[in-house]
C-alpha cells in the first residue's frame, strides 16, 4: 500500500475514534509542552547566565602563589621568564601578561560630546589594568589602535567590560540618579578627561598630577568587570615615570587549545608554583552546574511524561486494536498485506503524536510568552535580566513535535504487531 | 476463473486435527454463477476463503484468476486479493466509522502503486456506488443505512478493483426477500459481463439463479 493509502486509512480510523484519538493526543500534547517549555526555560537561563558570567571554557588565570615557594620549583614572580615558560606549556596556544596600575587615576568630568548629568563635585577612582594587545584583539573596534599613544601623544585607549555598562545601567545609573549610557558599541570613541596621579584617598595622591584622555576603544568581556584595560606598554610607561619598578605581572592569562586541554594545564601550572585564580571560572561553572542540572532533572521529568504519553497510546490503541480484529481482517480481505495493517496502526500512533506534539509546542510557545510577560511585569530591571528567559531555537520545534511522534509510534509497535498478525480468515468466518 | 485441485484443509482441536476439507476439486469458469449449498458447518466459508487467498492454511492446488497461490508471499496474495477478487459477506463488514463512499474507495486506496489519486479513486466509488443505486447515499456511516443498502455497499467495494473474480458469502443472508432478490439479479448480470462469480449459500432462491449448483458435505463436493 502507498503511503497515502496508509495515511488515509489511518485518518479514516482515527476519526472513527475521535474521543480515543482525542485522549491520545492530549497525553502526547502535554509531554511534548512539559519537554519544550522545560527545555526552553532551561536554555534561556543558560544563556542569561553565560551573559552574567562570560567565562571563557579555553582561558586560564594564572596568578602569584599566595606563599611562594616558586623560587625552588621554577614558580614565584610572574615575570618575562615565567611568562615565557607558562606559554610553552603544553596545551598553551597564548599567555598574555596583565599588570595593573599603581598610580592612581580619578575622573571628575563626563565624557566629552556625551549629554550626561555628572553629579556635581563627584570624583571618580578608576582602577586600570594593562593588558597585551593580544589578549583584547578582537575586542578592539575596527579603525582604532589599542597600542601605547606615548608620553605627549593622544589619548589612551581603553577597554571596558561589557558586563560593567550592564550592572551600570541597570544598578549604578538609577542610585546615583543620573543618566543611562548609550547602548553597546555606541559608546566606543567617547573620551573621558581624568587626572592621573590623582587619588581620593588621602595621601595616595602623586606629586605629578597631569590631565589626560581615556578613549573608549570597544567592549570586552576579557576586562575585569570593575577595572578598565589599557595596554600594557602604557602601564609599564606610567610606572616608570612614577618610578614605580614593577616587580612581575600581576596576571597571566592562559589561552588552552581546547577546553579539554584545561586542566592539565592548571596541574602544570600549579606544579611551577603558581596559583589559578578560578573566580570566575568557579562561578560559571556553579551557576551552569546548577541551571544544567535542573534542566536535565526537568527534562528528565518531561522525558517520563512522554514515556507515559507512549505508554497510555501503546495502551489505547492495543485496546483499539483488539476492539477492531474484524474491521481489520477486511481490510485485509480488500487487499491489505499484514505490514500494511502494521503501517496503518503506526500511522495511526504517528498522526496522533504529531498533532499532539505540534499542538503541545504551540502551547509551550505561548506559555513561553505569556511567562515572559509576567516576568516584565514583575520583576524589577536588575543587571543581565534576560528580555525572555526562554530559547527556542528551531531544532526545539522540530524535537517537540519529534520526541512525542516518536514515542508514540514506539507505544504502537505491540498494537501494531498484534494488528499484523490477525489471521483474516478465522476471523471472518 | 477459479480452479481447486486436491484441496484439503483441517483445523485443530487441541492435538486432533478436525478435517473440513477433504480433496476439493473445482472449477469455476468466468460468465459462471456458481452455488455452493451445504449445511452449516461443512465447510463453504472456508472453501471461499481458500479460493480468495485470505487462507493460506490448506494443502492442493488452487489457481485464481490465473496465478497460482502456492508459494505466493503475504504480499503478493494481499495484491492478488486487491486487484482480482472481490469478497461479499453475510454480515456486510462495512467499516463502520466510514461512509458509504470511503468504504467503496478502500480497495482503490489499498492500491500498492498508488498510480491513481485519491480524487480519481473517489470519482470511481462514486460510480460504483451509483452503479448500485447508492447515489445518494455515499455520505451516510453504514449505522444509517438499510441491510439491503449495506450489502450494495459491500458490492460496490467489492467490485471497484474490476476483479475478475466475486465471492459471495451468504450474500443474502442478512436480507428481505425483495433486497436479497436484487442482489441475486446483480450477481447474475455480473456473472453475465464475464465475471467468475461464487456464492456459497444456503438459501434456495439464490442456488435457482446459479448456473451450477454444487453440495459440500462432510468437506466433499457432489
Amino acid at each position: 500500500m502507498s503511503a497515502r493509502g496508509v495515511f488515509w486509512i489511518a485518518r479514516a480510523n482515527l476519526r472513527a475514534d475521535r474521543k480515543g484519538a482525542l485522549l491520545n493526543a492530549t497525553a502526547a500534547c502535554v509531554g511534548a509542552a512539559a519537554l519544550v517549555f522545560i527545555l526552553a526555560l532551561g536554555m534561556g537561563v543558560s544563556q542569561a547566565a553565560r551573559r552574567m558570567f562570560p567565562a571563557d571554557a579555553r582561558l586560564v588565570e594564572v596568578i602569584p602563589a599566595g606563599v611562594a615557594l616558586g623560587g625552588v620549583l621554577g614558580g614565584g614572580r610572574l615575570d618575562d621568564a615565567a611568562v615565557a615558560r607558562l606559554g610553552r606549556l603544553p596545551g598553551v596556544e597564548q599567555a598574555w601578561p596583565r599588570l595593573s596600575l599603581r598610580v592612581p587615576v580619578a575622573a571628575s568630568r563626563p565624557p566629552t560630546g556625551l549629554d550626561y548629568n555628572w553629579p556635581p563635585g563627584m570624583t571618580l577612582q578608576i582602577p586600570v589594568v594593562g593588558v597585551a594587545p593580544g589578549l583584547v584583539q578582537a575586542d578592539v573596534r575596527a579603525g582604532r589602535a589599542f597600542a601605547d599613544p606615548g608620553p605627549g601623544g593622544g589619548p589612551i585607549p581603553v577597554l571596558l567590560s561589557r558586563r560593567l555598562l550592564e550592572v551600570y545601567d541597570k544598578t549604578i545609573a538609577p542610585a546615583w540618579n543620573v543618566r543611562r549610557l548609550p547602548p553597546g558599541l555606541s559608546i566606543v570613541g567617547l573620551q573621558l578627561p581624568v587626572r592621573v596621579g590623582f587619588s581620593i584617598v588621602p595621601q595616595k595622591t602623586e606629586d605629578r598630577v597631569y590631565e589626560a584622555r581615556l578613549e573608549l576603544a570597544g567592549l570586552s568581556d576579557r576586562v575585569p568587570l570593575y577595572m578598565l584595560a589599557m595596554p600594557l606598554d602604557t602601564v609599564r610607561r606610567l610606572h616608570r615615570e612614577y618610578g614605580k619598578p614593577d616587580a612581575g605581572y600581576t596576571q597571566v592569562t592562559l589561552l588552552a587549545r581546547r577546553p579539554d586541554d584545561v586542566p592539565a594545564i592548571m596541574a602544570a601550572v600549579r606544579r611551577m608554583g603558581f596559583s589559578v585564580d578560578e573566580g570566575e571560572r568557579s562561578a560559571a561553572e556553579r551557576v551552569g552546574t546548577v541551571v544544567a542540572v535542573t534542566t536535565g532533572a526537568l527534562a528528565l521529568l518531561a522525558g517520563v511524561m512522554c514515556a507515559l504519553a507512549a505508554l497510555a497510546i501503546a495502551q489505547s490503541l492495543s485496546a483499539s486494536v483488539r476492539g477492531r480484529t474484524r474491521e481489520i481482517a477486511v481490510l485485509e480481505a480488500v487487499g491489505a498485506a499484514p505490514a500494511d495493517v502494521r503501517a496503518v496502526v503506526l500511522a495511526e500512533a504517528a498522526l496522533v503524536g504529531l498533532v499532539g506534539g505540534a499542538v503541545g509546542t504551540a502551547l509551550a510557545v505561548v506559555a513561553a510568552r505569556i511567562a515572559d510577560a509576567a516576568a516584565a511585569r514583575a520583576l524589577p530591571d536588575f543587571p543581565f535580566r534576560p528580555d525572555t528567559f526562554f530559547a527556542l531555537p528551531p531544532w526545539l520545534v522540530v524535537l517537540g513535535v519529534a520526541v512525542p511522534a516518536a514515542a508514540a509510534v514506539l507505544g504502537a509497535l505491540a498494537p501494531a504487531a498484534f494488528a499484523a498478525r490477525i489471521d483474516p480468515a478465522r476471523t471472518l468466518s | 476463473m477459479i480452479r481447486l485441485a486436491g484441496v484439503t484443509k483441517a483445523f485443530r482441536d487441541g492435538d486432533r486435527p478436525v478435517p473440513v476439507l477433504r480433496g476439493i476439486d473445482l472449477e469455476v469458469r468466468p460468465g459462471e454463477l456458481v452455488a455452493i449449498v451445504g449445511p452449516s458447518g461443512s465447510g463453504k466459508s472456508t472453501l471461499l476463503y481458500v479460493a480468495g487467498a485470505l487462507d493460506r492454511d490448506f494443502a492442493g492446488e488452487v489457481e485464481v484468476a490465473g496465478t497460482r497461490l502456492a508459494g505466493l508471499s503475504p504480499r503478493a496474495r494481499a495484491e492478488l486479493r486487491n486487484r482480482a477478487v472481490g469478497f461479499v459477506f453475510q454480515s456486510f463488514n462495512l467499516l463502520a466509522g466510514m461512509s458509504a463512499l470511503e468504504n467503496v474507495m478502500l480497495p482503490g486506496m489499498l492500491r500498492r502503486d498508488g498510480a491513481e489519486g485519491t480524487a480519481a479513486v473517489r470519482a470511481r466509488a462514486a460510480e460504483a456506488l451509483a452503479a448500485v443505486g447508492l447515489a445518494d447515499k455515499a455520505r451516510a456511516t453504514p449505522a444509517h443505512l438499510s441491510g439491503g443498502e449495506r450489502q450494495r455497499v459491500a458490492i460496490a467495494r467489492a467490485l471497484l478493483a474490476r476483479p475478475q473474480v466475486l465471492l459471495a458469502d451468504e450474500p443474502t443472508g442478512n436480507l428481505d426477500a425483495v433486497s436479497g432478490e436484487g442482489i441475486i439479479q446483480l450477481f447474475q448480470r455480473m456473472a453475465a459481463g464475464g465475471m467468475t462469480v461464487l456464492v456459497v449459500t444456503h438459501e434456495e432462491r439464490v442456488s435457482e439463479a446459479a448456473s451450477r449448483v454444487l453440495h459440500l458435505e462432510e468437506g466433499r463436493l457432489r
